[in-house]
């Protein structure tokens, strides 16, 4: 499994900004999700259907788009196990050709317990707010 | 449909086997990386594979709890991970209903997780949040 291959961080200070992370999601990237997680909602893989629902087309599913937020807060932390904690709000649907652009601040960092806690936000190119109240937790290098 | 009598009810799926293979899958799915290679270390949020899905598939086909999955959306999300997951990790994981809530016409299902190694150490907690329309 190939790990982030984000370089190990340096010292990090609150207002420090993550470095963004854009990603362009496919249909076949929301096919392949589904087929991975067993999630076969049909709003996400028929677009007839998702339409049939109120939707403008399928949808990505959102811990498909909470999964990039994740990925942009490991590489920026130096890898998988850095990420100690993430939580997010999947406030609108990503559509696939979109492209979703993940950011995120240091708010708060704990130095005894080697944490630093970021706020994120993730947008769509169509500049729907996908993800929001967006929070992770860091181990930070010692 | 989830009701208040229906808080506390928990789901168990014991020998969760953390997949290195289907967590690569997964890493491709949400756009991958082509970085170097890191022995045993997955996506943080494959967690939703070993952590929520098993549990959460048996809540919906619970008939006495009554989901109405076409009306199902997933509001929010959250994980722990106390300990990093590592490939080859065997996990029991658990989930119980938190809370149920009716909102705006809606119905708000709070679903607690947890995932275990089999030596008692927990390597994942996760909260779901449910809106039923």
């Amino acid at each position: 499994m190939s790990d982030t291959g984000a370089a190990t961080l340096g010292p990090v200070a609150v207002g420090d900004e993550m470095t963004p992370l854009a990603r362009t999601v496919t249909q076949a990237q929301i096919d392949a999700y589904a087929e991975a997680s067993g999630d076969h909602n049909p709003i996400h893989v028929d677009p007839e259907f998702a339409r049939s629902v109120g939707l403008p087309g399928t949808i990505a599913h959102g811990l498909l788009d909470m999964g990039i937020l994740t990925e942009a807060v490991a590489r920026w932390a130096g890898g998988y196990e850095r990420v100690a904690s993430i939580a997010c709000r999947f406030s609108k649907p990503l559509l696939p050709g979109e492209t979703i652009t993940c950011t995120g601040r240091v708010v708060e960092i704990d130095h005894p317990r080697g944490i630093a806690t970021l706020e994120l936000e993730a947008v769509s190119s169509s500049g729907e707010r996908v993800l929001t109240n967006g929070r992770a937790s860091v181990r930070l290098p010692r | 449909m989830p009701d208040q009598s229906h808080v506390g009810r928990r789901y168990q799926a014991a020998g969760q086997v953390v997949d290195g293979a289907a967590a690569e899958a997964f890493e491709r799915a949400i756009g991958g990386s082509d970085d170097p290679y890191s022995p045993g270390a997955v996506p943080p949020t494959y967690g939703a594979f070993y952590c929520l899905f098993p549990t959460l598939y048996q809540l919906f086909g619970d008939a006495e709890v009554g989901v109405n999955l076409a009306g199902l959306v997933h509001g929010e999300q959250s994980f722990e991970w106390p300990t990093p997951v590592r490939a080859g990790d065997v996990l029991d994981a658990t989930a119980v209903i938190a809370s149920v809530e009716e909102k705006r016409g809606m119905t708000f299902l709070s679903i607690e997780h947890e995932a275990r190694r089999q030596d008692g150490e927990t390597v994942c907690r996760g909260r779901s949040l449910m809106i039923i329309r």
